[in-house]
């Protein structure tokens, strides 16, 4: 039974990642399973210095989900390489850096930093929703997007590159062409959705930052419409992440066209969630004689 | 399920559940599946599933009450829709958890003498705290009125002095902890320890700040993972945004920024 997937040149020995943000930068995880049971750790976006984030409160559920504003608080390109990356690097799983910043300058910086320190990918944050500047420009301007990804693909050698898609454009399709176009060995999507939650007590949002981002089972049906739309405008692999909770719904992202899947809200429900859904589509392919898994990628009959 | 002797994961059956007031309970748990399950500190809290669903998503954040053999007690305050779960569910139920997390009350042997302040609900934080330090403490303990003051009589006989605030004036001094705390003789050296409402911990901060007396102050924020990843519940402290569940939540008094 074959539960490999390719990214690019990259080889995941399973199709199940954990998404950024969600996941630190894997030490608070590894306290409940091993990592290297997992296809790719996808880590904490990195900016070049140490930003603070958002003032609390950063976080509130929402029904089956979550909205969240923590404003890309991070540790900053020096402790990422010198503490972060040695950890992960312990365990036999692909480690996935994703980056931001304000300029592309910025993002060529430290793609070639971390191509140089190793990393086996770097994730393209272009779309967080929860600062003022930079980051949601990008995505939302598909010239603007083709010129950051060509420049990050030249500044590139070892590590593939993925462009981490936003919701928020509403067709996704034009900046999945232009990543595809640009040279991008894959795109991961969907990214969080824009949401407010209001205190109707004190009549002000409950977030400091007011808008934060929805993720969680409630996104699902958005993120699986949203990678379907994908597959069917790039040939690139696409990393489906939005909800998934269990392996059924990993599996709905890849016959949707998703090649591999990002476990991301599920990790503050049950730790084990991300190597759980790895679990649960090998019992689903035993189950259903899939003898490899990339069988089921694009396989939704309509 | 991976099931050991001693995971912070793992699931719980409801072995009692009680109304002490209105709205507010203590809920027993049995860890199941465990042979030697981690011993909490005091101070410290645990993450409650309400269920197996998807709807409430989170766990609740809970502190650490009591324990009574192999269970583990938590006092709480029915305030929304997760804890409106945990409040009726049944003995036989099982719920994920996750603990015990976050760091405890420090405990030094040089301390000579401790203040232990809370308001309401609180005192579950403080409880083990009050029984640990014995007559080595005296506690100030506040509430709305007579309905929110818990484990009086527990109190009574484990520490050295009980003084009582309600707003109300139904029980103890009328007014505030901060009322009780300005009578104080306190001497110099004592440690403070404080849990409660912001307003609570914002007056003790500036008081232990004017009578020059250091202590610490244990924090609440909305939680998501609960182990440090997530980034979701810091705080503002003086030094930067620390994580309440994980630098906390208790952190020292001075530092904590209201």
């Amino acid at each position: 039974m074959n539960l490999q997937v390719n990214i690019g040149k990259l080889t995941l020995k399973n199709p199940v990642m954990t998404a950024s943000g969600t996941f630190g930068y894997g030490e608070e995880f590894s306290e409940f399973y091993d990592l290297g049971r997992l296809g790719a750790v996808m880590m904490k976006g990195i900016s070049l210095n140490p930003m603070e984030g958002n003032p609390p409160p950063r976080i509130f559920e929402t029904p089956c989900g979550m909205l969240n504003a923590i404003g890309l608080q991070n540790v900053g390109l020096k402790r990422f390489i010198e503490e972060k990356l040695p950890f992960i690097r312990q365990y036999d799983t692909k480690a996935i850096a994703n980056i931001l910043g304000n300029t592309p300058a910025d993002y060529v910086k430290l793609a070639r930093a971390l191509d140089g320190a190793g990393v086996d990918g770097i994730e393209l944050n272009v779309s967080c929703p929860n600062v003022k500047k930079g980051g949601i420009a990008f995505c939302a301007d598909t010239k603007m997007l083709g010129r950051l990804i060509k420049k990050v693909r030249e500044s590139l050698h070892n590590a593939v590159l993925i462009v981490k898609l936003s919701p928020s454009v509403g067709d996704i399709r034009p900046s999945a062409k232009v990543a595809e176009d640009e040279g991008a060995d894959a795109i991961s999507l969907i990214n969080t959705i824009p949401g407010i939650a209001v205190n109707l007590e004190t009549r002000r949002p409950v977030l400091a930052n007011i808008t934060g981002g929805l993720s969680g089972p409630a996104i699902k049906p958005v993120a699986l419409r949203m990678v379907w739309d994908a597959s069917r405008t790039v040939k690139i692999p696409i990393i489906g992440m939005g909800g998934i909770m269990t392996g059924r719904d990993a599996l709905e992202f890849m016959l949707c066209g998703a090649t591999a899947v990002a476990v991301g809200t599920a990790n503050f429900i049950d730790p084990l969630s991300a190597v759980n859904v790895v679990d649960e589509i090998e019992r689903y392919m035993t189950a259903n004689n899939v003898e490899d898994v990339r069988e089921l990628i694009g396989s939704l009959q309509t | 399920m991976i099931e050991s002797e001693a995971s912070r994961d793992f699931r719980a059956e409801v072995i009692g559940q009680r109304s002490v007031a209105p709205d507010h309970h203590i809920i027993s748990l049995r860890p199941l599946g465990l042979s030697s399950p981690p011993a909490p500190r005091a101070g410290q809290f645990y993450l409650l599933g309400t269920g197996d669903g998807l709807d409430p998503l989170l766990k609740r954040p809970l502190c650490f009450f009591n324990s009574d053999g192999d269970t583990i007690e938590f006092l709480y305050r029915v305030r929304g829709k997760g804890t409106a779960i945990l409040s009726n569910l049944q003995p036989g139920s099982v719920i994920p958890v996750l603990g015990p997390l976050g760091n405890g009350y420090p405990i030094s042997a040089r301390d000579t003498d401790a203040l232990i302040v809370a308001g309401g609900t609180a005192v579950a934080s403080v409880y083990q705290l009050i029984l640990g330090l014995g007559r080595k403490a005296r506690v100030v303990y506040g509430a709305r009125g007579r309905d929110d003051l818990f484990m009086l009589d527990e109190i009574k006989s484990a520490t050295r002095e009980l003084y009582l605030s309600t707003n109300d004036g139904s029980v103890g001094t009328q007014g505030t902890v901060l009322d009780v705390l300005r009578t104080l003789e306190i001497a110099r050296g004592t440690t403070i320890y404080a849990c409660g409402p912001r307003g609570l911990i914002a007056g003790v901060q500036a008081f232990a700040e004017e009578r020059k007396l250091k202590g610490w102050a244990s924090l609440e924020e909305f939680m998501a993972c609960g182990i440090g990843a997530c980034m979701g519940c810091v705080c503002k402290t003086r030094s930067g945004y620390k994580r309440v569940c994980k630098e906390g939540p208790v952190f020292p008094l001075s530092e904590v920024s209201l």
